[in-house]
């Protein structure tokens, strides 16, 4: 047993307790992949009390110890601006948290090494670990790994989460740095005139007036309130005036007065930026390579003329790949259900497997789960082309892009985002519009973004206009997106009109571009078959179930199991409904049960139509020709079926969204407001088209 | 002059930020002090522009831009 081993394991048997590291990060800095990699994507989310922001708590061992991991929000700054930043850093200071492991890009130092030094600041030990550094390579820059520790006074450590290099060495590091605050710094300063040079003892080291001003301070800070630990920060945080600390210890402030009046909060900002550019001049090497390349893109894409054109190329080229190449894959699938679908009925009959086991698997599960997996390269695509725009950053390009149209209806570019990422699901999306300042902005975008047509409607329309609208299927589903996105907008003037205060236009866009980045293809992939993942659980999970319960409510009513589906409970409940629904060529039963089983999710209402209409696979020509004969019988026809398409865009969101919206907006009056305007549209848009469409046809 | 009234590709002083304090606050955190330097490197016509502040790119909206007093760097 080696040495640090031996000690290790000693340690164990003294304390026994477990380790807590808190991950600290902004956006993108890699923080969420080496937590997954640590905690292997086991973890529970926890809420603060009364609070509505969110950690996730996991544990791991190594060397025998246990840690308990904690990813924290996503922040670039501790500044007690947000309740996001308070929660965090009164979290942070608090015991429940040993040692904090700041995970920064190491491809875009300069901005995240602000954080950095105010998590140094806070005084718990810091250890920093420097992801993306294949990147950093890969451009041909250099990073001075010995220099940086020696000017930050912590362990620095490079680690690559995809390789699982780093890992252990980072956990070895914080084992031992958990007494420790700072290692020795050396810097290249010659002693000040300050009565005593504070160079070797803190990594940020302000100027002599503001050091003199945090000498004073701890001293009334110590004579005041003698229990108060952390004195150094304390008094750094009431020299910027921080809201929080100030009120905690009013008599400090009340008795240095001649300080009040004076920003030093932007002076020690400046000086902290200061600090970077030193930090940045030592220890990075060749970092003009990256960011000129960055900007000849940018001249193309952020174009003041071409700039919208070539964002529309891209969202076309998505969709195109998505209906495409995604249902090329599809023919390969559909056959693969059918042959199973065979193989099942088969077995069945060979072992003289009763009506009702054969109808519940054949008609209900498999018709119900397997009709919606065949559109899984469909859905595949889409996110794997939505996480290229996201890990390039060609996003926050978009938010530039369209900030004049966006601002046009009142809102910043930066709630174009959301709607961009609710293409893929509206669940994300929604959750996105959280980094909106304003809070009429925010509640607009949360109410705008589920008309923006999610991956789960896309089985709807594949299905539908392939029936239909033969050679121009493409063109009717591909409207379906367009009309989502003229009604969301149409909804943000609305809104924008009976929410806005009056005098408030104040256009804020604010968005970091970062360097462009060669996408990581197994990032990309990683992230798209997450997504992909999720579709397949809630297959199989909520669908799953959605379709046995449609299967029993279409096979039952009270007397028992029915021959006859229209007389069924099913059709009992639809037939309720088919009066309304009349007006939008919606009024059939069928339609109605499929519909309302889509608020569990918007692909169960082709699975429910799959056990409807009994076709065990719904996407092959067969099944289509089927359930085409099955419309045909009702005077089904084009006009109708386009009518549910925009029917099934607009209406309520499924309960997942529905939840969502509820925990983003804190609010069960917009949560109701959201369904009950999302079904108001729905009925008057398909109203609309199937009343005027009927004259022409 | 203002943010928004500067010319491209020419170095700026921010001498005062007339933004709410949440604003202000916000963009010094990101490094947009007063004394930093700002060049802006794109723009829309009356719309939001692209500049660099700090070795970091913004993108950075009219109105706020309006609210950024600049003057000019001697230091081309």
């Amino acid at each position: 047993m080696s040495v640090i081993h031996r000690e290790f394991s000693r340690r164990v048997y003294q304390s026994g307790q477990p380790l807590t590291v808190a991950f600290m990060g902004s956006n993108n800095c890699g923080k969420t992949s080496l937590f997954n990699a640590y905690t292997n994507k086991k973890f529970h989310v926890v809420s603060w009390p009364g609070e509505n922001i969110e950690r996730r708590e996991g544990k791991c061992f190594f060397h025998e110890q246990e840690f308990k991991l904690i990813d924290m929000p996503k922040l670039n700054s501790l500044t007690s601006g947000t309740r996001e930043e308070q929660v965090t850093r009164e979290f942070l200071r608090s015991d429940n948290v040993d040692i904090v492991i700041n995970v920064v890009d190491a491809s875009t130092l300069q901005r995240s090494l602000y954080l950095t030094i105010e998590l140094i600041e806070l005084g718990k030990p810091v250890i920093l670990a420097l992801s993306m550094m294949d990147l950093v390579e890969k451009r041909g820059m250099e990073i001075d790994i010995h220099r940086l520790p020696e000017m930050l006074g912590i362990p620095a450590i490079p680690i690559s989460t995809l390789k699982h290099r780093g890992l252990e060495t980072l956990l070895h590091a914080a084992e031992h740095h958990r007494h420790k605050h700072l290692d020795h710094l050396e810097h290249h300063h010659s002693s000040g005139a300050h009565c005593h040079d504070h160079h070797e003892e803190f990594a940020m080291v302000y100027s002599d007036e503001i050091e003199d001003n945090i000498d004073r301070l701890i001293n009334e800070l110590v004579s005041d309130y003698p229990q108060v630990t952390k004195q150094r920060w304390h008094a750094i945080k009431l020299l910027e005036q921080d809201e929080v600390i100030c009120k905690r210890y009013p008599l400090v402030i009340s008795r240095l007065s001649d300080m009040a009046g004076h920003d030093y909060e932007t002076e020690m900002i400046n000086q902290r930026y200061d600090f970077i550019d030193e930090i940045i001049d030592e220890c990075l090497v060749n970092k003009d390579v990256k960011s000129r390349r960055t900007d000849g893109i940018d001249a193309i894409v952020t174009h003041s003329i071409w700039g919208i054109p070539i964002f529309l190329a891209v969202m076309a080229l998505i969709f195109f790949l998505t209906f495409a190449i995604g249902d090329w894959l599809k023919g390969y699938l559909v056959i693969g259900l059918g042959w199973f679908s065979d193989v099942v009925s088969s077995l069945l009959a060979a072992v003289h497997a009763g009506e009702f086991i054969t109808s519940l698997l054949v008609d209900g599960v498999i018709a119900g789960v397997g009709g919606i997996l065949t559109f899984l390269p469909n859905i595949f695509i889409l996110f794997l082309a939505l996480a290229i725009l996201e890990d390039s950053d060609y996003m926050s390009r978009v938010a530039y892009v369209m900030d004049g149209l966006m601002s046009k209806l009142g809102l910043s570019g930066r709630a174009f985002i959301p709607m961009i990422l609710g293409f893929g699901c509206s669940v994300p999306a929604i959750m996105a519009a959280r980094s909106l300042e304003d809070r009429t902005d925010r509640l607009i975008t949360i109410l705008i973004t589920p008309f923006m047509s999610c991956s789960a409607r896309l089985p709807i329309y594949l299905l539908l206009s392939e029936m239909f609208f033969g050679s121009k299927a493409m063109l009717a589903a591909f409207s379906m997106y367009v009309i989502g996105l003229v009604t969301a907008i149409l909804v943000a003037l609305v809104l924008g009109r009976l929410l806005k205060r009056e005098g408030k236009s104040c256009n804020s866009l604010l968005v970091e571009l970062s360097e462009y980045k060669a996408p990581s293809f197994r990032c990309i992939l990683a992230y798209s078959w997450d997504k992909v993942k999720g579709y397949l659980v809630n297959a199989g999970t909520v669908i799953f179930f959605a379709s046995i319960v449609i299967w029993l409510l279409l096979n039952f009513n009270f007397s028992g199991m029915v021959n006859d589906i229209s007389q069924s409970f099913g059709a009992y409940v639809g037939k309720l409904l088919v009066p309304v629904m009349a007006a939008c060529g919606l009024g059939h039963w069928q339609l109605v049960v499929a519909l309302i089983s889509g608020i569990a999710g918007k692909e169960v209402v082709v699975a429910s139509m799959a056990v409807l209409f009994s076709i065990s696979n719904i996407s092959s020509a067969d099944g289509m020709a089927v359930l085409l004969q099955a419309l045909g019988s009702f005077d089904f026809t084009a006009l109708n079926a386009y009518c549910m398409m925009i029917f099934c865009l607009l209406y309520t969101p499924c309960a997942a969204s529905i939840g969502v919206i509820r925990k983003e907006t804190e609010s069960l009056r917009w949560t109701v407001f959201a369904i009950v305007m999302q079904l108001g549209i729905a009925w008057t848009a398909a109203a609309l088209v199937y009343q005027i469409g009927s004259l022409f046809i | 002059m203002n943010l928004a009234q500067a010319e491209i590709n020419q170095s700026y002083i921010v001498c005062d930020i007339l933004l709410n304090d949440k604003m202000r606050r916000r963009l010094e955190i990101l490094g947009l002090t007063i004394g930093s330097t700002v060049t802006i490197i794109r723009r829309k016509p009356h719309g939001a522009m692209i500049v660099r502040v700090r070795g970091t790119r913004f993108a950075i909206g009219a109105d706020l831009a309006k609210g950024l007093e600049l003057i000019k760097s001697e230091v081309a």
